[in-house]
C-alpha cells in the first residue's frame, strides 16, 4: 500500500505541474467545444435574411440542434466542474501521504541508522569490558605461570622440607605480589602436583583478602611424577577430605598476616583449579559461581611446567568477578534504557543490566542460570522469542526490530563474540519506545493533521471551484438563455417575415372579396325595394364592412411599409382641403364625444403641395382618431405652419432655445436638410410642422418612444376600453418617416398629448399660390358666440390679425348683451357703458368697433348657444330676428341639428349655415359671401328674406365640399370611414376641387342655380362611382364601354377569353392578341410614323398651325385603339417590353395610347413598375369587372369624365 | 318528368355546392357563370375546356422541364406555372390555383423536390377537377334534354 503510493507519487512528483497543464487544457477543449456549439450558429445568424426565409424547415432543425447543443454543453460544465473536484482530490491526497510519508521515512530512517549504532554501540561495550576482563584474567594467569615457573625452576628438585617450604613462601611473595596489584581479581590458586594449594582470595561482601593454603604435613617433597598427572583431580582438593585447610586474613594493602590461619572446614573452599582443567596443558576458561558471590565467576587455568618443559608442576587458576561488566551494563541501561545481557553459548547468562540475581541456589549450591530463565520478564521473553525465533542455529549477529514482548514493541539485537574458550552472546533488548517512541507518535500526530489539513483544503478546493465555475455555469446559463432568446427572437421575425410576405401575397386576395362585398352592399343600399329593416341592416354591414377593409388596409400598408414596397406618389394636393375635410369628419365624432375639434392652420401654408394625399390624411386621420379616442372632454387642436427649407438655418437657432425637447429632433432635421439642400437645390422643399394636440389623458413620458411600435398601446388595458390594434402610430411613423420627416411626442402643458412631426413636402413651382383676400378694407365687424372657447379663440385671432374686429361670446347672455350694445347703438348710444357685467378688454374692444364707420357686422352663432332643449330657442331666433337687416348671422350646424331648427332658420332668411367646425376656410367664404351680398345692396337682402321659405334650399344646407359625398347620406361614422377608405385607396384620379363652401342665398336665388344643382347629382353620383371603383356598377352601366376599341394582349388562353367576353358584354370592341410582339405589331405605329412626315412634307407650304392640326387629327384617327389591356408575363415579349416598344414608337407624336397592365402580382412595386415602362393603370389578375370598368372608363375618356365633374 | 327535372336541379345544386365547400371553385367561376347568356351559350364549358387544354400543356412543359436532371431550368417552370396561376384564378379553379402558389414559391427556392411534389398534386388536382367538372356539365345537359331551366346556385 505504502509502496504503492510511493511509486505513484514518484511518477506524479515531477508531473504535477504538467499534470495541472493537462487539466488546464482540458478545460480549455471543453469550453472550445462550446464555443464550437455556438460559434457556427453564430455564423449563421449573420446570413442573410432571405436564405433564412427559404430554409424555414432546415432552420428549425438547426434550433433543435442548437439547443441541444446548449443541453450537453450545460452538461458538460457539470462534467468538468466535477473532473476538477476529483483532480483536486487526488492531487490533494498525493501531497498529503507524500508529505507524510516522507517526514515520517527520513526519520525513521536516520533514527534506524542513529538506533542501530547506539545499540551496536551499547552491546559493544559490556562486550569490551568482558574482553578487557578477560583480556586482564589471562595476563595475570599467563604471568602467575611465568613467576611460577621461574620460582619453581629456582627450586627445582627440591630435596629437603626446608627447602620446599622456602619454595613455598617465595611462591606465596610472588602470587601476593601480584594478587595485590590485580584489584579485580577474585581469587589467584596454585595447586602444586603434590596437591599443596596456596590461593589468595578476596571476599567482596565482606571486602577482606584471605590466604588459603593446606596442611603441608601430608605431601610428600619429592611428589609424584609426571606420570602421575592423570592422578590429580579435583577429588584431591574436594575430596580431600584428609587435607586440612587453612585460612588467613590477610592486610588487604600490605599482606600482612592479620591473624592466625584458621581451619576451614573444605566446603567453604573457593573454586581451586586443578589438573583437570588443563588436560592438554593449555589454557582453559571456564565460568564459576562461587558461594561468596551472586555473580558468576570467571576463571582461568594454566598449567606450570618444570624446567624440562615436559611436566606439569603446578596449575595456576585466576578467578574474576564478571560483576563489573553487569555493573557497566547497568550504567549504560540507565542512560538509555532497555536491557543488556550477555549469555554463553550454552545461554546461561553471565551479566544482565538488571539487578536480579544471576545464580539460582540448588541444592548443590549456586549454579549458573540460562537466560530464558531469568527473573526479570524482558530478558527472558527476549530469550524465549530469540530461541523460538532461530532456535539453535542462532546467526551470529540479529538484529530484529519490531519484536513484540508482552505488549510493547523491542528492538533485539545479539551478536555472539567468539572468544577463546568462551564464546559469549550478548543480547540488547531495548523498547522501541524508547527510540522511536517520538517518531511514532509525531508521525501519528503528523498523519491527523495532515489529512485534516487536506480535507479541509479539499473542501475549500470544491467550493473555490464551485464559486469560480458558478461563472462559468452562470455564463451558460445566460448562454443557453441567449441562444433560446435569439431562437425566439429569429422565429419571430421568420414567423413576422412570413407575415409580412404572406400580407403582401395576400393583400390582393384579401381586398378584392372586401371591395366585392362593399360593392354589392352598396347596390343592394341603392335598392328601391328594401324594407327599412332592411336598409338599416345592409347599412349595418356595409359599416363592418368598411371597418374590417380599413383594418385590412391598415395591416397591408404596415406590411407594405415594413417590406419597404410602399410608394409614395407625387401628385399635387391642396393640402388644407384635405386637413379641413378631415377635421370637418371627425368633428362629427368629436362632437358626439363633447370635443371641441380645431384646425388652426397658418396662413403661410402652401396651398398645394406635392405629395401622397392619401397617406397624408391617413397620417392625420390616425392621428386625430387616435386622440379623440382617448379625449373624453376637452379639444383637439391640429396645428399647422410652414418653414421654408432655405430659411430654416437662420431660424433654426432661435427655435431651438423655444422649443427644448425638440431640439435633438432638429439638429437630425438640420443633418437632413443639408443632405437635401444638395441633393435638390432648385426643388420648392418645404418643412411643414403639424401638431395634434388633446387634452385627454395623456401617454406616460416613458412610453413615448414605445407608443410608435407596432401593436404597443400607452396602456394595455385601452384595447379593453377603447378598442383599436395598435397599428395606427406605428403606420403614421412609418409613412411620416417615408415623407423624410419625423414624429414624436413632445412635452405639454397640462393634460393631455401633443405629438409634433415634420413633413418635407415639395411644393409646385407656381407661384403666389395663397393670396389672401383682404378683408380689412371693408370695416367687418365678426361677432363669434361660440361656446367652444379654443375654437372660438383661434379664430378670432385669425380674423383679428387680417384686421378684422372681432367680439366674442361664448353664451347666449353675453351675445344678447354685445348684440344690444353694437346693434342698437342708434336708440341708446352709449348704452355699453352703464353695462357692468361686461368685461375691460371687452369694452375697450367695443368702444373700438363703434368707432368704425359703416360697419359691417357678421354675426356666428353657434348653434349650441341656443337652448335647443326646450322652445326657448325658437323665441330666442325671433330675438336675433331684429336685427337681421343690421347684421348678417351665419349659423354654426352641427351634423345632428334638427330638420326643423333648420327650416326655421331657412324661414327666418338665415341662409348662410355652415356644419361645424368653423375654420379658416369657412370663415373666408362666409366673409366673401357677406361683401358679395354686401354688394348687391339692401334690396336684394329684402328678397332674399322673402323666399326665404322656399324648399329648393333644402340642399343648400350642407355645404358641398367633396366631402360631402361621404357625408351627404351616411352617419357620421361611415364618412369618417369612407374617408379613410378613400384616403387609402391607390386612386389614379385625382378629385376635382370644388371651391365652394358655402352656396351664398344670392346664387341660389336664380333659377339656373337649382338647375346646376339638379344637374349635380348625377354628376355625383357618377364620381362616387368612379371614386369607390369596386362599387356600384348599376344596370345602366352595363354597356359603359360602348364603342371603346380595346387591344387585349394575353397569352393564357383562358384569361383572354374570359376578359373578352366581358369586355364585349360590355359593348367594347376587342382584339386579343397573344403576346407583346403581336400587340406592337398591330398598333402598327411604324406606318403611322411613317405617314406622319410624308404628310408633314407635303403640307410644309400650308400654314403651321394648319399642319399641326392636321396630323394630330390624322393620328387620333389612324390609331385603331382606345385603350390597350397588356399581360405583363408573356412568351416572346412581355408587357413591359412591349409598352417600352409602344412608348418609344409614340415619342415625336403626340399620340399616347392608355396601357393597363394586367398582373397576377399585386404590389406596389409592381404597379411601380408598371408606370416606370410607361402604362397607366394596373389591373390585377383575376379581372375584377367593375374595377376594369372605371379604370378604361377613366383612362378613355378623361376629358368627358373631367368636364362632367369640373362644372 | 317534372320530378325528374326537379331531381335532377337539386342534384345539379347540391353538386355545384359541393364543389365550391370542398374549395375546387370559387366566386370566380360563378362570374364566368354570369358571363354565359344566349349570345355565348357555351361560354363556361369553352372557357374551362380552354383552361383545361392550356393545363395539360403547361403541366407537361413543367413536367419536360423537371424531368431533366441536373440542370432544371426553374425559371421555365416558373413562367409557366405564373400563367397556370392565371388562368386558374381566371376560371376559379381555387384549388389548382393554390396549388401553383406553392409550386412557385418552390420554384422561386429552387427546390426540386417540392416542385415535383407540387406539380404531381397539381396534375392530379386538375384531372379531379376535370372530372368534377365533366360531371357538372353532364348533369347540366341532362337538365336541358329533359327540358329543365338550370338553377341559379347562390354560394
Amino acid at each position: 500500500m505504502r509502496g504503492d503510493s510511493f511509486s505513484m507519487s514518484i511518477e506524479n512528483l515531477p508531473d504535477s505541474p504538467m499534470g495541472s497543464r493537462k487539466k488546464k487544457m482540458q478545460i480549455r477543449k471543453v469550453f472550445d467545444k462550446m464555443t464550437e456549439w455556438v460559434t457556427p450558429w453564430r455564423s449563421n445568424l449573420e446570413s442573410p435574411r432571405e436564405m433564412m426565409i427559404l430554409r424555414g424547415d432546415v432552420e428549425q432543425d438547426e434550433f433543435q440542434y442548437a439547443s441541444s447543443h446548449c443541453l450537453s454543453s450545460y452538461y458538460s460544465v457539470f462534467v468538468v466542474r466535477l473532473a476538477i473536484m476529483v483532480m483536486l482530490a487526488i492531487l490533494i491526497g498525493l501531497l498529503t501521504v507524500l508529505t507524510w510519508h516522507f517526514t515520517r521515512i527520513y526519520t525513521k530512517q536516520s533514527l534506524q541508522t542513529l538506533a542501530y549504532g547506539l545499540r551496536y554501540e551499547l552491546l559493544q561495550r559490556p562486550v569490551l569490558r568482558m574482553w578487557s576482563v578477560l583480556n586482564t584474567t589471562s595476563e595475570l594467569t599467563t604471568a602467575q605461570v611465568k613467576l611460577s615457573e621461574y620460582v619453581i625452576k629456582k627450586y627445582d628438585k627440591p630435596t629437603t622440607q626446608e627447602e620446599l617450604v622456602e619454595m613455598y613462601q617465595a611462591m606465596k611473595d610472588v602470587t601476593w605480589a601480584l594478587f595485590a596489584s590485580a584489584k579485580a581479581l577474585n581469587a589467584i590458586t596454585i595447586n602444586y602436583r603434590n596437591g599443596f594449594v596456596q590461593a589468595f582470595h578476596r571476599d567482596p561482601a565482606s571486602s577482606s583478602t584471605f590466604y588459603i593454603f593446606s596442611d603441608l604435613k601430608n605431601y610428600s617433597i619429592s611428589g609424584t611424577g609426571p606420570e602421575d598427572v592423570s592422578g590429580w583431580n579435583n577429588k584431591s582438593i574436594h575430596g580431600n577430605m584428609s587435607a586440612i585447610w587453612y585460612q588467613q586474613q590477610l592486610d588487604p594493602v600490605t599482606g600482612e598476616n592479620l591473624g592466625k590461619p584458621l581451619k576451614i572446614p573444605p566446603d567453604d573452599l573457593i573454586n581451586i583449579a586443578g589438573i583437570s582443567q588443563v588436560p592438554d596443558g593449555e589454557a582453559s576458561w571456564h565460568v564459576t559461581v562461587s558461594k561468596y558471590m551472586d555473580s558468576p565467576l570467571l576463571s582461568a587455568a594454566l598449567p606450570v611446567f618444570d624446567a624440562s618443559n615436559k611436566s606439569i608442576v603446578a596449575v595456576v587458576g585466576v578467578t574474576t568477578a564478571l560483576y563489573s561488566v553487569g555493573q557497566l551494563m547497568r550504567d549504560l541501561v540507565e542512560v538509555h534504557g532497555g536491557h543488556i545481557y550477555l549469555t554463553s553459548q550454552e545461554g546461561y547468562l553471565l551479566a544482565t543490566s538488571t539487578d536480579g540475581p544471576l545464580l539460582k541456589n540448588t541444592s548443590n549450591g549456586p549454579q549458573l542460570m540460562k537466560a530464558t530463565d531469568s527473573e526479570e520478564w524482558v530478558i527472558k521473553s527476549g530469550a524465549q522469542w530469540l530461541e523460538k525465533t532461530y532456535g539453535s542455529k542462532r546467526p551470529h549477529v540479529v538484529h530484529a526490530e519490531n519484536v513484540k514482548l508482552g505488549d510493547q514493541r523491542y528492538y533485539i539485537d545479539s551478536f555472539y563474540l567468539n572468544l577463546k574458550r568462551l564464546p559469549i552472546v550478548g543480547v540488547v533488548i531495548i523498547p522501541r519506545k524508547f527510540i522511536m517512541g517520538k517518531v511514532d507518535e509525531r508521525a501519528f500526530k503528523t498523519l491527523i493533521i495532515l489529512i485534516s489539513a487536506s480535507v479541509c483544503i479539499f473542501f475549500i478546493g470544491c467550493v473555490c471551484i464551485l464559486i469560480l465555475t458558478n461563472g462559468v455555469s452562470k455564463e451558460m446559463k445566460l448562454r443557453a438563455e441567449l441562444i433560446r432568446q435569439l431562437d425566439a427572437r429569429r422565429r419571430a421575425e421568420a414567423s413576422s417575415n412570413y407575415k409580412s410576405q404572406f400580407l403582401a401575397n395576400m393583400s390582393h386576395e384579401l381586398r378584392t372579396p372586401m371591395a366585392a362585398v362593399i360593392g354589392l352592399l352598396d347596390i343592394l343600399i341603392s335598392d328601391d325595394c328594401l324594407s327599412n329593416e332592411q336598409y338599416a341592416t345592409v347599412t349595418q354591414i356595409r359599416k363592418c364592412s368598411t371597418a374590417l377593409l380599413r383594418l385590412l388596409n391598415n395591416i397591408l400598408d404596415l406590411s407594405k411599409v415594413e417590406s419597404g414596397k410602399l410608394v409614395l406618389e407625387e401628385a399635387e394636393f391642396d393640402l388644407g382641403r384635405e386637413l379641413e375635410g378631415l377635421v370637418d369628419m371627425f368633428s362629427v365624432q368629436c362632437i358626439n364625444h363633447n370635443v371641441e375639434t380645431v384646425l388652426d392652420l397658418s396662413d403661410d401654408m402652401p396651398a398645394l403641395v406635392r405629395g401622397d394625399s392619401a397617406r397624408l390624411v391617413q397620417i392625420f386621420a390616425n392621428l386625430i382618431s387616435n386622440s379623440i379616442k382617448f379625449t373624453t372632454t376637452g379639444h383637439i387642436i391640429l396645428r399647422g405652419w410652414c418653414e421654408n427649407i432655405n430659411s430654416l438655418h437662420d431660424e433654426m437657432s432661435v427655435s431651438v432655445d423655444r422649443r427644448k425637447p425638440w431640439a435633438p429632433m432638429k439638429t437630425k432635421q438640420v443633418q437632413h436638410r443639408n443632405h437635401l439642400q444638395k441633393s435638390c437645390k432648385n426643388a420648392n422643399k418645404m418643412v411643414l410642422w403639424f401638431e395634434v394636440d388633446d387634452t385627454g389623458c395623456g401617454i406616460d413620458p416613458s412610453k413615448w418612444d414605445s407608443v410608435f411600435e407596432s401593436f404597443e398601446q400607452a396602456d394595455p388595458s385601452t384595447t379593453r376600453t377603447h378598442g383599436g390594434t395598435g397599428l395606427g402610430l406605428c403606420i403614421v411613423r412609418n409613412l411620416v418617416n417615408k415623407m423624410g420627416g419625423e414624429i414624436k411626442v413632445v412635452q405639454k402643458n397640462g393634460l393631455g398629448t401633443l405629438m409634433r412631426l415634420y413633413l418635407i413636402l415639395s411644393t409646385p413651382d407656381t407661384v403666389d399660390q395663397n393670396i389672401q383676400p383682404d378683408f380689412s378694407k371693408y370695416g367687418l365687424v365678426v361677432m363669434l358666440s361660440m361656446y367652444g372657447s379654443t375654437a372660438r379663440m383661434i379664430t378670432s385671432k385669425w380674423l383679428r390679425k387680417h384686421g378684422i374686429a372681432t367680439v366674442e361670446a361664448s353664451d347666449w347672455n353675453e351675445l344678447t348683451q354685445i348684440i344690444r350694445d353694437l346693434l342698437e347703438t342708434g336708440s341708446r348710444d352709449n348704452s355699453f357703458d352703464s353695462q357692468h357685467n361686461i368685461s375691460d378688454p371687452l369694452r375697450a374692444e367695443l368702444s373700438n368697433i363703434v368707432e368704425i364707420k359703416n360697419p359691417v357686422f357678421v354675426i356666428v352663432v353657434d348653434i349650441g348657444v341656443l337652448d335647443l332643449t326646450t322652445n326657448i330657442w325658437k323665441e330666442q331666433l325671433n330675438y336675433l330676428d331684429r336685427f337681421s337687416n343690421k347684421a348678417k348671422f351665419a349659423w354654426l350646424l352641427k351634423h345632428d341639428t334638427s330638420n326643423t331648427v333648420k327650416t326655421e332658420l331657412r324661414r327666418k332668411g338665415h341662409v348662410m349655415m355652415v356644419n361645424k367646425p368653423l375654420y379658416k376656410a369657412k370663415m373666408i367664404q362666409i366673409l366673401e359671401a357677406v361683401i358679395k351680398n354686401r354688394k348687391r345692396g339692401l334690396c336684394n337682402d329684402l328678397r332674399n328674406r322673402g323666399n326665404g321659405s322656399d324648399e329648393s334650399h333644402d340642399c343648400l344646407e350642407i355645404d358641398p365640399t367633396q366631402f360631402d359625398t361621404c357625408s351627404s347620406d351616411d352617419s357620421s361614422e361611415t364618412s369618417g370611414e369612407k374617408q379613410v377608405d378613400k384616403s387609402v385607396k391607390p386612386s389614379t384620379l385625382h378629385s376635382p376641387v370644388l371651391k365652394n363652401y358655402l352656396i351664398d342665398a344670392t346664387t341660389s336665388n336664380d333659377d339656373s342655380t337649382s338647375a346646376s344643382m339638379t344637374q349635380k347629382n348625377p354628376e355625383e353620383e357618377d364620381w362616387k362611382d368612379r371614386l369607390y371603383s369596386g362599387i356600384a356598377l348599376d344596370g345602366k352601366n352595363q354597356k359603359s364601354l360602348e364603342g371603346i376599341r380595346i387591344l387585349l394582349a394575353e397569352d393564357t388562353p383562358v384569361l383572354q377569353r374570359v376578359a373578352t367576353i366581358m369586355l364585349e358584354k360590355m359593348g367594347a370592341t376587342v382584339t386579343a392578341v397573344w403576346d407583346g410582339q403581336q400587340a406592337v405589331d398591330s398598333l402598327n405605329y411604324k406606318s403611322i410614323n411613317a405617314q406622319a412626315p410624308t404628310e408633314e412634307h407635303k403640307s410644309f407650304e400650308e400654314e403651321t398651325a394648319n399642319k399641326v392640326t392636321t396630323r394630330e387629327t390624322s393620328l387620333r384617327n389612324s390609331s385603331p385603339y382606345d385603350l390597350i389591356l397588356m399581360d405583363c408575363q408573356m412568351p416572346k415579349m412581355d408587357g413591359y417590353e412591349a409598352t417600352k416598344a409602344i412608348r418609344r414608337a409614340e415619342i415625336g407624336t403626340e399620340l399616347h395610347i392608355p396601357i393597363v397592365a394586367l398582373t397576377a402580382h399585386a404590389m406596389s412595386s409592381d404597379e411601380a413598375k408598371c408606370l416606370e415602362v410607361g402604362m397607366d393603370a394596373y389591373l390585377t389578375k383575376p379581372i375584377d369587372r367593375k374595377l376594369m370598368v372605371s379604370t378604361i372608363l377613366s383612362l378613355t375618356k378623361p376629358s368627358a369624365f373631367q368636364t362632367s365633374l369640373s362644372a | 318528368m317534372d320530378t325528374l327535372i326537379a331531381q335532377l336541379q337539386r342534384r345539379f345544386c347540391d353538386f355545384t355546392i359541393s364543389l365550391y365547400h370542398q374549395g375546387f371553385l370559387d366566386d370566380q367561376f360563378t362570374e364566368l357563370k354570369k358571363l354565359q347568356d344566349e349570345c355565348s351559350p357555351d361560354f363556361v364549358a369553352e372557357v374551362v375546356t380552354l383552361f383545361f387544354e392550356d393545363c395539360e400543356k403547361l403541366i407537361s412543359n413543367m413536367a419536360r422541364a423537371l424531368d431533366q436532371t441536373g440542370n432544371v431550368d426553374f425559371k421555365l417552370v416558373g413562367s409557366s406555372v405564373h400563367q397556370l396561376k392565371g388562368s386558374s384564378s381566371s376560371v376559379g379553379a381555387k384549388r389548382v390555383k393554390g396549388l401553383c402558389v406553392t409550386l412557385k414559391e418552390c420554384c422561386d427556392s429552387q427546390n426540386y423536390e417540392g416542385c415535383v411534389r407540387c406539380l404531381q398534386q397539381v396534375d392530379i388536382e386538375y384531372k379531379t377537377l376535370k372530372a368534377k367538372l365533366q360531371d357538372l356539365f353532364n348533369l347540366e345537359q341532362q337538365i336541358v334534354q329533359a327540358g329543365g331551366r338550370i338553377p341559379q346556385v347562390d354560394i
